[in-house]
């Protein structure tokens, strides 16, 4: 396999179907358009894809540019191959509200954690201002 | 098209800015520069949660504090109307010159005479072409879209 260095063995991937993770944990899946040096992504036709659980959602977002320090990963997406997964598709209010009880749930044991740390004398920061890098 | 010049292209347009701390910020664009600072006019800021509001008739965004813009579908159509038009221009005329050889004698005359004085493209050129060849990066491509 030929190695080419940094953002330009992207070259061969543009056009194509693409998921992007970005560091904030959203899930986008476009057409990678253009990228440039500091690997800033444009896709076309863009869903946001929210996974809570066995279910996921596609929620359309149109273009995007894509600040490159923000990618975590960016694979290609196979069209050809049929997809054989145990995830279901739903519809955009229903994985909606499953993320809102998805992230009420996880704050409600945020709070029982830093309870029980408090009751012995610890404490963390809080996890609020993580994706303030 | 680079990420940063379809952004220049969406100048005048409206966009939706988020930043890295959640923030994010709809407006139409004034002007960017090459750091993704942008320029924002008639702004709506949202908070982290998207519970609070503010407007503001401007803003700056220092291009190292955004995640990532959204820009409308139509941007996308502008570029390719750019390419085109940019394509009759000064841009195009490289372009030309550069079919013209791929396609071997016919369409050389017309852009390719270029820089070889007033004579036409006959076959006493070749010699002097072959110099120009050795002296174009440009020229290999043109071969190769022969085949």
């Amino acid at each position: 396999m030929n190695y080419v260095p940094g953002t330009s063995s992207l070259i061969e991937d543009i056009d194509k179907k693409h998921l992007v993770l970005l560091r904030d944990g959203r899930t986008l899946i476009g057409y990678l358009r253009s990228i440039d040096q500091f690997a800033n992504l444009v896709f076309h036709q863009t869903v946001e894809r929210i996974h809570v659980g066995k279910k996921f959602g596609d929620i359309p977002r149109g273009i995007f540019i894509v600040r490159g320090e923000n990618v975590v990963l960016l694979g290609e997406i196979d069209v050809d191959r049929p997809c054989d997964t145990v995830l279901q598709q739903v519809s955009i209010e229903e994985i909606l509200e499953e993320q809102r009880l998805e992230q009420q749930a996880k704050q409600e044991t945020e709070k029982v954690k830093m309870q029980v740390l408090k009751d012995r004398g610890l404490s963390i920061p809080k996890a609020d201002n993580l994706d303030e890098y | 098209m680079l990420p940063l010049s379809l952004l220049k292209t969406a100048q005048n347009h409206p966009m939706l800015v988020e930043l890295k701390n959640g923030e994010t910020y709809n407006g139409h664009l004034v002007s960017c520069d090459n750091w993704m600072n942008i320029n924002l006019r008639e702004v709506i800021c949202t908070s982290r949660d998207g519970d609070k509001f503010w407007r503001m008739p401007e803003c700056y965004i220092r291009g190292s504090t955004i995640k990532y813009l959204r820009i409308p579908d139509e941007i996308i159509d502008m570029v390719k109307e750019e390419v085109v038009s940019k394509g009759r221009g000064r841009g195009g005329a490289q372009q030309n010159k550069q079919q013209g050889k791929g396609r071997g004698g016919t369409g050389r005359g017309l852009f390719g005479g270029r820089g070889r004085g007033m004579t036409g493209p006959g076959r006493g050129q070749q010699q002097q072409q072959q110099q120009q060849q050795d002296k174009k990066p440009g020229k290999p491509q043109g071969i190769k879209n022969q085949h």
